[in-house]
């Protein structure tokens, strides 16, 4: 903001914005006073917009723009201004300011130089048109990410023959530091949830099935739900988000600062160095916490069933043992690996995706999440399917 | 002009910075810190690596609070102000932080306009007329108003997050660092519009920057980050001829030094 002299301005000095126009001999004057700054630019854009252009009656009458009375001016200001003497000019009528100190001078020439510039316009769509946009670039990633997924599948898979070949390749130290990430720091949330869910769906069992008289066959359904379905994957869509997450954002923080690119050049294959030892790691430790969590639900089933059966421990040990049968427990747990590759593969996959921005670091990390949960419950329904038909 | 307004001894300091001391953890980066910067100067603030140049910045426009000091701007203590008065000062200053901070979610426009959607109420016409001038001004082409961020090259940042700190026209504009990362041309260029902003808006700007080109070109006053304070302060070639500490014939006087000025 520009003041007129360069003193301290006492706060009554500064005075609202105004102008009238006048007629000094032949010319048509605007005078402005006061404060012309982007404060008050909202009220003089009203005003000025409705200013009617003077009609010279004889083509020797000129306009004139004095603002000696301008106490501050600021862009907004002087952009005000060169828009009225721009619209007075279109009308044939010659304008120019007086009473402008050389500061004022200097804004005013800037402001006209740059304030016609050209508009670059948005191009708008219609709503049909926006819509089936949408629409399209909804479904052609999901083509896509088949297509990259399967690739990257392969590209792991040659990684890891490919080690099979040359043992020395493999890298023990990150294989156990993402054993001890991903797995051992997981134990205390996976057991919790799974307790709490396995007392859960016992206490809905027993209330459910109490109409029919039939509250002891709770056990039966909980045992069985939690070995086939609900430890797995609970224990996926947590490692999913637990693990799926971090590997993208580990992955993408290391992309973004091109530390993946500076380990190409230097020779070293970062899917053998990151990506292996990851998935590996998550396909080792993804069944023994599935296991972990199927036997937390049976323990929050068995308290449930003491605390409202009256069950105690050996009743409901047998109960269960009535219950299940070996197929129950396997066909569980044979879904955990699938589902670790599923998470891992998702988890790097999105993690390489990562481009410059710290933005498409968080896009990626959200997506790797949704996209491996939403994975793994597909997997799970796969599996269900198969499983039922071949009579396991 | 400029220089003159600057030397003169009885104008009341824009900014003034008394006794500033600040710890990190254990290690004390400043001791009794003073500095003014008078109205409508150039100051380029100067310092080896971990002297606290950002740090101090961020005291004066209060993203810090050091621990001992104070820090008045337009005269008014920016640690005693309530809510109102904090946000009408902040109005007051601009900041172009080292990579713009633009918000990446939201247009070049559209970030220009941030500052005047929030504290002032405007049409959406003249937010965009007055957005299209500020791009002009700062010497983006028209085109790059319906860019995001990650769209553009760095020195398009720079002056992006440039048009953002002007779009209130402040008095004080604060630059970290704004020719880092530029190629020299880019560079140059870049004094220059500050130059010229600074020349055609009436800008007080507060410079923290390691490039000696701008220093000669741009500042008018160059204050001295060293020993825990601000060593000295004077116009560049004054500096230059009469250095009187270590750090500063190293930097005015070095290789670089002569480079810049050959």
């Amino acid at each position: 903001m520009l003041k007129r002299d360069q003193g301290v301005m006492l706060p009554t000095s500064v005075a609202v914005p105004g102008y009238k126009v006048e007629l000094r001999g032949t010319a048509f004057c605007l005078v402005a006073t006061g404060s012309w700054t982007v404060r008050e630019a909202m009220a003089l854009d009203s005003g000025l917009r409705r200013l009617r252009v003077p009609i010279p009656p004889t083509p020797d009458f000129t306009g004139q723009v004095d603002i000696s009375g301008i106490e501050q001016l600021d862009t907004a200001g002087a952009w005000l201004l060169q828009r009225t003497v721009r619209a007075w000019e279109k009308k044939g009528l010659r304008t120019n300011f007086a009473g402008a100190t050389e500061s004022f001078e200097i804004l005013l020439d800037e402001v006209r130089l740059r304030g016609d510039g050209q508009r670059s316009e948005i191009g708008k769509l219609s709503l049909v048109e926006s819509l089936s946009q949408g629409f399209a670039n909804a479904i052609t990633p999901i083509t896509r990410d088949a297509v990259v997924i399967i690739g990257f599948l392969g590209h792991l898979i040659s990684t890891l023959m490919r080690m099979v070949a040359q043992p020395w390749r493999f890298r023990p130290t990150s294989f156990i530091h993402h054993l001890d990430h991903a797995g051992l720091r997981a134990v205390p949330i996976i057991s919790l949830i799974c307790l709490l869910i396995g007392a859960v769906v016992m206490q809905q069992g027993i209330v459910q099935l109490k109409s029919y008289g039939a509250e002891a066959f709770a056990v039966n359904m909980v045992a069985i739900l939690s070995l086939r379905e609900v430890g797995v994957l609970l224990t996926a869509i947590m490692v999913a988000g637990r693990s799926g997450s971090a590997f993208t954002a580990e992955i993408g923080s290391m992309k973004m600062r091109e530390e993946i690119d500076a380990m190409r050049t230097l020779g070293i294959d970062p899917m053998e160095t990151l990506v292996a030892p990851r998935i590996l790691a998550l396909v080792v430790v993804l069944p023994l916490l599935a296991f972990l969590g199927a036997m937390m639900c049976l323990v929050g089933a068995g308290v449930m069933a003491r605390v409202m059966l009256g069950m105690d421990t050996a009743a409901y040990l047998d109960a269960l043992h009535n219950a299940v049968e070996m197929r129950h427990f396997i066909a569980g747990l044979i879904k955990a690996p699938f589902a670790a590759l599923i998470i891992g593969l998702i988890g790097c996959l999105e993690g390489m995706k990562v481009s410059g921005s710290a933005e498409s670091l968080g896009t990626h990390v959200t997506s790797a999440v949704v996209k491996a949960i939403f994975l793994v419950i597909i997997l799970d329904a796969l599996f269900a399917m198969f499983l039922s038909i071949i009579g396991v | 002009m400029a220089t003159q307004v600057a030397l003169s001894p009885e104008r009341p300091p824009i900014i003034s910075v008394k006794g500033l001391a600040k710890s990190f953890g254990d290690q004390q980066i400043w001791d009794g810190l003073d500095l003014d910067v008078y109205r409508g100067e150039v100051v380029g603030i100067v310092g080896g690596s971990g002297q606290g140049k950002s740090v101090l910045l961020r005291v004066i426009t209060g993203l810090v609070s050091p621990d001992a000091g104070t820090i008045s701007v337009f005269g008014r203590d920016v640690r005693e102000l309530n809510r109102e008065e904090k946000i009408d000062m902040e109005s007051r200053w601009g900041v172009l932080f080292q990579d713009g901070a633009l918000f990446s979610s939201l247009t070049v426009l559209q970030n220009i306009q941030v500052p005047m959607r929030e504290h002032l109420d405007l049409s959406q016409a003249i937010m965009d007329d007055l957005a299209y001038l500020k791009l002009a001004m700062v010497g983006l082409p028209p085109t790059a108003a319906h860019k995001y961020p990650s769209e553009l090259s760095g020195g398009m940042r720079k002056r992006a997050g440039l048009a953002r700190a002007l779009s209130l026209d402040p008095e004080i504009v604060f630059l970290d660092e704004p020719t880092a990362g530029l190629d020299p041309i880019g560079a140059a260029d870049f004094d220059q519009l500050i130059r010229k902003l600074q020349q055609t808006l009436g800008l007080t700007v507060y410079m923290v920057t390691h490039d000696l080109d701008s220093i000669f070109t741009v500042c008018d006053r160059v204050a001295v980050l060293a020993d825990k304070k601000i060593v000295r302060t004077g116009p560049p070639a004054e500096l230059q001829a009469r250095p009187l500490h270590p750090w500063i014939e190293e930097y005015f006087c070095g290789v670089r030094a002569r480079a810049a000025l050959a």
